[in-house]
């Protein structure tokens, strides 16, 4: 099956960019996620709850 | 910070929702009603607008379109107020996006039974409505930019993300797959042939699926169940992850569908590649969804609309893990043109997108109108009735799939096929697509229920219109914030990045297949089809016929046996559209031509049963009635050599004579043999196509190569 991926006519340079974009911008979001702060990611999980939500939720845990 | 006080617009996430339930009954009662006319061909009614293949895209449509497009809208327009703290940008434009959907879905309710197609799949309208969709997306990006813009919280929360992507991509894919040269008010020729036409309808096709059934719906998870089950969601940074791998990965995989065909093979292993990579994303928005409900689960005990979230995001689990087997060539040697493909894409739209629609209808329809659900106990026979739906159909299919799968490829000792009779086959797997109607019955009998459960819940309380909100103003940042937090609060860019990931896989696998000539090797022999087929062709366009046949023979021993040579991408040349199709319903039609007399054909249109006993195929008796239409026919050919058809003006001058000749000669050939019939009617013309069929290389000396993978 991946013999085929030899046989690109020249057109190699498409697919290799590619998926060098794809790997470094993984690294990049895995790196960056990594480093991210705890307060920004609990701020953005509780945007969809209001704030009496959240209070209601606090008092039944 | 001074609070600021708003309302939101209920009132057009009512309309969505009604919508999307009056659509969502439609399009499952035309699903059944198709799914009883591949058992009694009577249910056909022997009109030419109620046929299965006229019928079936009505199906497709409706449940993609209307019910699935509404209930996007509903939840879009619902969950992005309150994600956003704002009301959305313009009531009018809501409502233009509101009426303008609907009349698209009536018009395309219209025209597919009057057999005005283009015969794309999924993309079946014709250039008018095709415009129409634009016009409507765009109004609805504009009111859902002007309303991120107009926010008062700072940062996009994760489903903003998924709808973001959702509106640029579904652009993307309609105006490129739409891309066709009108040559009447209701006819247009698709400016790709053949094997690049395939290629872009599959890019399309697939990321339909991706991005219409998919994306939206991850992002609807991702605001809805958290608030179902009073939990945020388990991980922001697996959202993040799983965003930007899903939305890249996706676009490349659509060569999947066309493995083992003349499509160059560097293109298909890419689709497989891909395909395979894909599971990674897809799990990771469904684990971080069930997990979302940890700690939780006593509730989905006690709450029916956790039920069907549950089952939804099992579903996508499932449909995701099976997309890609079945895009391994070994599996799809055998699943592919068969039920399975059916069954698939059904645990994915009964499953998925059913169930997460119906959660989100028991969820917001109380909320709306401020009132509990009528009941509990109809919601809970709803789910239970519902998933029993889904495994009726299912299992079947994937029963059916397997049994006609390996009788299509079995042979004898002898070293012939074991049931060289195609009709042999489908007859074996009639029980199992019984037993599908049930499933669909079953199913729709789930949603009549939901439906009356709502509509007695509506009218037990009081629609909201407007309903009052209060949320601080949006403060202008100074600090700079790293990198996808500023993302988070930058639509443009945001969106500008996802049209990239987006565009890099169609790019890739699409420019070298249309401008190196190596992918797609001419063959002197193959030549532009004759006025008189030109026609005929269309008329297998009007009916549908690719809704069962294919006409693309797979370099496999079983095929070849059966069909005879396998096809070439030479051969689809002056195809536009190309006609390959995706099922096998009935067998594959490439080299049908000169393999039965003119007679045979035309019995076989007026009753199937004459020619093939026991045959599931509608009879076609009003093509004998009606008189071939050639007022286009000059334009059609016009039309043909602007996109690159090479017919001379002398062949387009005399179209209307050299019509009349052929059809003369056909005439004549079925007076010799008992059948008068006037040379005029639309039946000369079909059987004028279908004899020339995969022809032009008969005479061909055999090659040598084979390309891998040939059995």
């Amino acid at each position: 099956m991946f013999k085929q991926l030899t046989n690109l006519n020249g057109d190699e340079m498409y697919l290799i960019t590619s998926l060098w974009i794809f790997l470094v911008f993984f690294v990049l979001v895995a790196c960056m996620l990594f480093w991210m702060k705890k307060d920004h990611i609990d701020y953005m999980k509780d945007i969809p709850f209001d704030d009496d939500e959240k209070q209601n939720d606090q008092q039944s845990e | 910070m001074q609070l600021e006080h708003f309302n939101y617009d209920n009132k057009i996430v009512r309309n969505f929702a009604v919508a999307t339930i009056v659509w969502g009954l439609v399009g499952m009662s035309v699903g059944l009603l198709v799914a009883v006319q591949l058992i009694w061909p009577e249910m056909n009614f022997l009109t030419q607008y109620t046929t299965f293949g006229r019928v079936r895209p009505v199906h497709t449509n409706a449940v993609i379109f209307a019910f699935v497009g509404n209930g996007i809208f509903m939840g879009v327009y619902y969950s992005m107020q309150r994600v956003l703290k704002t009301r959305m940008f313009s009531d009018v434009l809501s409502k233009i996006h509101f009426w303008g959907w609907q009349l698209i879905i009536v018009a395309a309710a219209t025209t597919l039974p009057l057999g005005l197609t283009t015969s794309h799949e999924y993309a079946e309208m014709e250039w008018p409505i095709d415009i129409a969709i634009a016009v409507i997306w765009v109004t609805f990006g504009i009111n859902m930019f002007g309303t991120i813009i107009k926010r008062r919280e700072r940062h996009m929360y994760v489903a903003v993300w998924f709808y973001i992507a959702t509106f640029v991509t579904v652009a993307v894919l309609h105006i490129v797959n739409s891309i066709q040269l009108p040559v009447g008010l209701w006819k247009s020729i698709y400016v790709y042939a053949g094997v690049q036409d395939a290629l872009v309808q599959w890019w399309y096709g697939h990321n339909a699926v991706a991005f219409f059934l998919t994306t939206p719906y991850l992002g609807m998870m991702y605001y809805f169940l958290p608030k179902m089950a009073n939990r945020p969601v388990y991980s922001y940074k697996l959202s993040i992850l799983h965003f930007w791998s899903l939305i890249f990965i996706y676009i490349w995989a659509g060569p999947h569908h066309l493995l083992y065909t003349s499509l160059p093979g560097w293109v298909q292993s890419l689709g497989v590649v891909f395909s395979i990579m894909l599971i990674a994303p897809s799990w990771g928005g469904m684990v971080n969804g069930l997990l979302t409900l940890r700690g939780a689960w006593d509730k989905v005990r006690t709450e029916p609309m956790l039920k069907f979230m549950v089952v939804a995001l099992t579903a996508y689990g499932m449909a995701t893990f099976e997309g890609p087997m079945l895009s391994l060539k070994q599996v799809n040697a055998i699943a592919h043109f068969t039920d399975w493909i059916v069954a698939h894409v059904h645990v994915g739209a009964l499953g998925w997108n059913g169930f997460m629609t119906f959660a989100i209808l028991y969820y917001l329809i109380p909320k709306i109108y401020k009132t509990p659900l009528y009941s509990k106990k109809l919601a809970n026979t709803h789910f239970w009735i519902g998933t029993l739906g889904i495994l009726f159909y299912a299992i079947p299919m994937y029963w059916a799939a397997v049994v006609q799968g390996l009788m299509w490829k079995e042979f004898t000792p002898e070293g012939v096929l074991k049931y060289p009779n195609f009709l042999a086959t489908t007859l074996e797997i009639l029980p199992m697509h019984m037993m599908r109607a049930i499933g669909g019955a079953l199913y729709l009998a789930g949603v009549i229920m939901m439906t009356y459960n709502l509509i007695k819940t509506m009218k037990a309380g009081k629609l909201v219109a407007d309903e009052p909100a209060e949320a601080p103003a949006m403060e202008v940042v100074v600090v700079k914030e790293p990198t996808h937090r500023r993302l988070e609060r930058k639509p443009m860019l945001f969106m500008v990045l996802a049209l990239i990931a987006i565009l890099i896989g169609g790019i890739v696998e699409m420019i070298p297949t249309f401008t190196i000539s190596s992918n797609i090797p001419k063959i002197a022999s193959v030549k532009p089809y004759t006025a008189l087929e030109l026609q005929g062709r269309d008329l297998y366009i009007r009916e549908g016929c690719v809704n069962c046949h294919t006409q693309t023979i797979r370099p496999f021993r079983s095929e070849t046996a059966r069909y005879g040579e396998y096809s070439k991408a030479g051969e689809f040349v002056y195809d536009h559209p190309f006609l390959w199709g995706s099922k096998r319903t009935g067998p594959d039609l490439h080299r049908i031509g000169g393999k039965y007399p003119n007679k045979w054909h035309f019995d076989h249109m007026l009753d199937p049963t004459i020619t093939s006993p026991g045959s599931i195929m509608p009879a076609y008796p009003w093509l004998i009635d009606q008189q071939l239409d050639n007022s286009m026919l000059q334009a059609k050919m016009k039309g043909m050599r602007t996109v690159g058809v090479p017919y001379s003006q002398e062949e387009i001058d005399n179209a209307l004579a050299d019509a009349d000749k052929q059809a003369a000669t056909i005439a004549k050939d079925l007076k010799d043999n008992q059948v008068t019939i006037e040379s005029d009617r639309e039946i000369i013309a079909l059987i004028a196509y279908l004899q020339r069929l995969g022809t032009d290389i008969k005479a061909e000396k055999k090659t040598e190569a084979t390309p891998s993978g040939q059995e």
